[in-house]
């Protein structure tokens, strides 16, 4: 069944979100682009809600992201269209009942590859210290008590708390350059993503309204 | 209690310790009998007047033809009679739980409930043997009053609130649609039974059925906590039975008392159906107003509190016990009251109390509901014994299939509807179960003894039903889980250690998704779970916290782990290997600027400011065990000492390099 909408969607079955989902997604585009065909940055300045999230900068920032658009080339895109709208909401797909392991295990992948992106802003494959601090003071900034210094202790803690989890124990030479994809996914075995990463489209209506 | 090096002992040698103890009791009966006695008629009163249980002391009359000697040694029981026999209980009921956990393979394979309502049973026999009439049956006042509260607090504080939250349309769902559908059912089926005269049932109406049907279908949070401590099944599958025994009774309760009230009444109008359907709703609702609004007082008065600090945990039980007992006042829901009051408080008062004022009220908490549990069942087993049953074939069997029946009818058929609104769907395991695990108690157990005669002849017909079904599911269902669990291979909660990382990837997800949620436009979990986190922190903080210090779950895990990491340093004696700021700045040539006097001391404010505040957080609820407490002042000193030489280090390169002796052993140590 295809989708209700005239924007070009050769590989919308790929991505399986059903057309009822395409439907209220395209009226929700239609919302933020103010009618045009496309989005830019500053189209998500308009949804309020979006203004107390901490990591507002970095959730924006993923829609552009060609990494996440499936585009080969790197860096950020000004602008998108419906189908990279539906490209990024795709990664918040449920999981379905009758997928297999290795199914499941692609899915997964894809996910915490999406996460992954969001943390190493500089687009080099690892999450760099720096950057870890970055992200860390991006989360701890909707409270003003703490300190810039708490924030960075913190993330030096949970770095290496990440080398001793991926590289176990290190000699007195041994560098730590950073996170690389293959760290992360072993940090997040624990937890079942697959299953939390995913928002429900349940209200078909909007009902959170843009200026 | 991790294992010593001597083999532990065997569990029968102690054995005898409480039987004897329970052997004294007809003992002390019987001396108190005669020694009232002698002094009766020592008084000119007639003998046996004084009975044991009455405790009323001989009057002196003024008319003693005989005067009495002076006594040198004198015997009087009834005088404390009471308190004794309370007190000699309840060390029984310890004696017996250290009994078993000294043989520690025995409670893994069976659950401590069914060895309690076997030293019950063996008690119930000897004091029936000994006196030849049936022991004290368990008050259902005193259950309801005093033994249930404390159990029920303990489980609403300790409540992992978010998943509570999260599954919250899933717990109602069960809660109330799963016990209407199975009182109903049972009561309807077993009616159908009775209606067949060879079982010579016929003269049980289809109200006292029902009623019936409504009392047996409520899943029991005592025997679901007992159980399920043991089995550790993964967080998810916990919260979903054990929140529906509690929400559950709310609707067992207006089930009970409508039934009961119809019984009584001589004829039924539509108008009584209704009000029985707004009942429901008073008695829900009503109940966890009453907490939330105790919960908030109670939030409040500890914000006073800082100068006397000793009673501050006497505030946590009151109020808990006052929002119990004002429900049951007003015949609403308290149990529901109790919890949410738990649950409310439990944020705030937190923040409120000293360190010490909490680890009181934890181990408080978990003493009396340990007692509280051990004495339920012990009194279900004495309660057995006794003159106050009605064996019928039929009755009981067929009320025990159709328990079993209903229940997993009913777990699967909800199952497929709420399904459809889950993110996260219920497999066949997971249902299995929850089916499985909707074991009955002495909730049952008490309101069965709470049918008026009058109004049921055959009483005890339904006291003897309830008791096997009980049974049945304590001792069968709550021995065979564990093995099923492992058989089914249920996912079990993963005991891991907290990390700091995982708390910021946690909390980074959470506002990725709520972003995400924005984005388009829906109104998930997310979405109200930030609503009343920011409502929370501009108003119900700073009204109920002292010293509002907003602090992040990140920060605060974080500070928890630095303490255990130092002290686990400080006990492997390494902290001597940690150079102090002065080597390390020798050590490395460039100019380094050690912290000013100014710069340390803010650093230490801060960090004992925090640092007296740090809680432990209990990851999975444990009956028997606390997470132990670190000990603070010499933790301060290595935290900041340590954090000082890091911060030092790690000043130097952006990435952890190789000239860092100190980071090399921490990477070690981590």
């Amino acid at each position: 069944e295809g989708p209700q909408d005239s924007a070009p969607v050769t590989s919308l079955h790929s991505l399986a979100v059903t057309s009822e989902q395409i439907e209220h997604l395209h009226r929700r585009f239609k919302q933020l682009s103010q009618d045009q065909l496309t989005i830019r940055k500053e189209n998500f300045d308009s949804i309020p809600d979006l203004e107390f999230n901490p990591i507002r900068g970095k959730i924006v920032h993923a829609f552009f992201d060609k990494r996440n658009l499936r585009q080969e080339s790197d860096g950020l895109a000004d602008e998108i269209n419906f189908e990279d709208f539906l490209t990024i909401m795709s990664y918040f797909r449920p999981i379905e009942m009758n997928m297999d392991e290795e199914q499941l295990d692609r899915f997964r992948k894809e996910k915490l590859k999406f996460l992954f992106h969001m943390y190493d802003s500089d687009h080099d494959g690892k999450i760099t210290l720096q950057e870890y601090r970055n992200v860390v003071e991006e989360l701890l900034s909707g409270n003003p008590h703490l300190e810039k210094e708490s924030a960075r202790s913190i993330a030096d803690g949970a770095m290496m708390e990440a080398a001793s989890i991926c590289v176990g124990q290190m000699g007195p030479d041994q560098v730590y350059e950073g996170i690389t994809f293959e760290d992360f996914l072993k940090m997040w075995q624990g937890i079942d993503i697959e299953t939390k990463m995913h928002v429900r489209f349940l209200n078909v209506d909007t009902i959170a309204h843009c200026y | 209690m991790g294992s010593r090096g001597r083999p532990p002992r065997p569990a029968a040698p102690l054995l005898p310790v409480p039987v004897a103890v329970a052997a004294l009791l007809p003992v002390l009966a019987a001396l108190a009998a005669g020694a009232a006695e002698a002094r009766a008629t020592s008084e000119g009163q007639q003998p046996g007047a004084a009975a044991m249980g009455t405790g009323t002391p001989p009057s002196p009359s003024g008319t003693a033809f005989e005067e009495t000697r002076l006594h040198v040694f004198t015997l009087d029981y009834p005088h404390v009679q009471i308190p004794f026999e309370i007190t000699l209980w309840i060390l029984l009921a310890s004696l017996a739980k250290i009994g078993f956990h000294l043989y520690h393979k025995l409670p893994s394979i069976v659950p401590e409930s069914c060895l309690l309502i076997l030293v019950g049973l063996l008690l119930g026999g000897i004091i029936f043997g000994a006196e030849e009439k049936s022991p004290p049956v368990m008050n259902s006042d005193v259950f309801f009053l005093y033994l249930l509260p404390p159990i029920v607090l303990d489980a609403g504080y300790f409540m992992p609130t978010r998943l509570f939250f999260e599954n919250f349309g899933t717990i109602f769902w069960y809660a109330v649609v799963g016990t209407l559908w199975n009182a109903i059912g049972i009561g309807i089926s077993l009616y159908g039974i009775c209606q067949i005269s060879a079982f010579g049932l016929t003269d049980i109406t289809l109200l006292q059925n029902l009623l019936f049907g409504s009392l047996i279908s409520a899943v029991d949070p005592v025997a679901v906590l007992a159980v399920f401590e043991n089995i550790h099944v993964n967080e998810q599958l916990y919260i979903l039975v054990f929140g529906e025994s509690l929400l559950n009774d709310a609707i067992t309760v207006v089930l009970y008392n409508l039934f009961k009230s119809f019984c009584q009444m001589r004829t039924i109008k539509v108008i009584d159906i209704f009000a029985g359907i707004a009942n429901f709703f008073i008695v829900g609702i009503g109940g966890v107003l009453i907490g939330i609004l105790l919960g908030f007082v109670a939030a409040f008065t500890t914000r006073f509190t800082h100068k006397i600090r000793v009673i501050e945990p006497l505030f946590v039980f009151l109020y808990s016990y006052l929002s119990y007992i004002t429900a049951e006042m007003f015949h609403l829901s308290g149990i529901m009251a109790i919890t949410a009051c738990a649950m409310t408080m439990n944020k705030y008062v937190e923040e409120n109390v000293s360190q010490k004022s909490y680890t009181t009220i934890k181990y408080f908490m978990k003493m009396l509901s340990s007692v509280s549990e051990t004495l339920i069942f012990i009194f279900m087993g004495v309660s057995t014994v006794g003159k106050n049953h009605e064996w019928n074939w039929a009755f009981v069997s067929f009320t025990l299939l159709f328990c079993l029946i209903w229940r997993a009818l009913g777990v699967f058929v909800l199952t497929q509807i709420i399904n459809v609104f889950r993110t996260i769907p219920l497999t066949f395991k997971d249902q299995f179960i929850i089916a499985y695990g909707g074991l009955r108690g002495a909730i049952c157990f008490s309101l069965v003894f709470l049918l008026p005669p009058a109004v049921f002849p055959r009483k005890k017909l339904f006291i003897t039903a309830v008791i096997v079904v009980i049974f049945f599911t304590v001792f069968i269902q709550g021995i065979t889980i564990r093995p099923l669990v492992e058989f089914l291979d249920v996912k079990r909660s993963n005991k891991k250690q907290p990390a700091v990382s995982e708390e910021i990837y946690n909390r980074f997800f959470d506002h990725v998704k709520t972003g995400i949620e924005d984005v388009c436009g829906h109104w998930g979990h997310n979405f109200w779970r930030d609503k009343f986190k920011k409502f929370d922190n501009k108003y119900l903080r700073r009204l109920l916290i002292r010293e509002n210090q907003p602090k992040s779950s990140i920060v605060s895990l974080y500070k928890k782990l630095e303490i255990k990491h130092a002290i686990e340093m400080a006990e492997s004696g390494m902290i001597s290997k940690v150079p102090s700021s002065v080597s390390l700045s020798d050590y490395h040539e460039g100019k380094i600027k050690p912290l000013s006097p100014t710069e340390m001391e803010n650093m230490r404010e801060i960090l004992t400011k925090n640092l007296y505040q740090i809680r432990h957080r209990t990851m999975s609820y444990n009956r028997h065990s606390l997470a132990a407490d670190a000990g603070e002042k010499q933790a301060k000193e290595i935290l900041i000492r340590r954090r000082h030489s890091l911060r030092e280090s790690l000043r130097k390169t952006n990435s952890l390099s190789r000239e860092r002796p100190v980071l090399a052993f921490c990477g070690v140590f981590l």
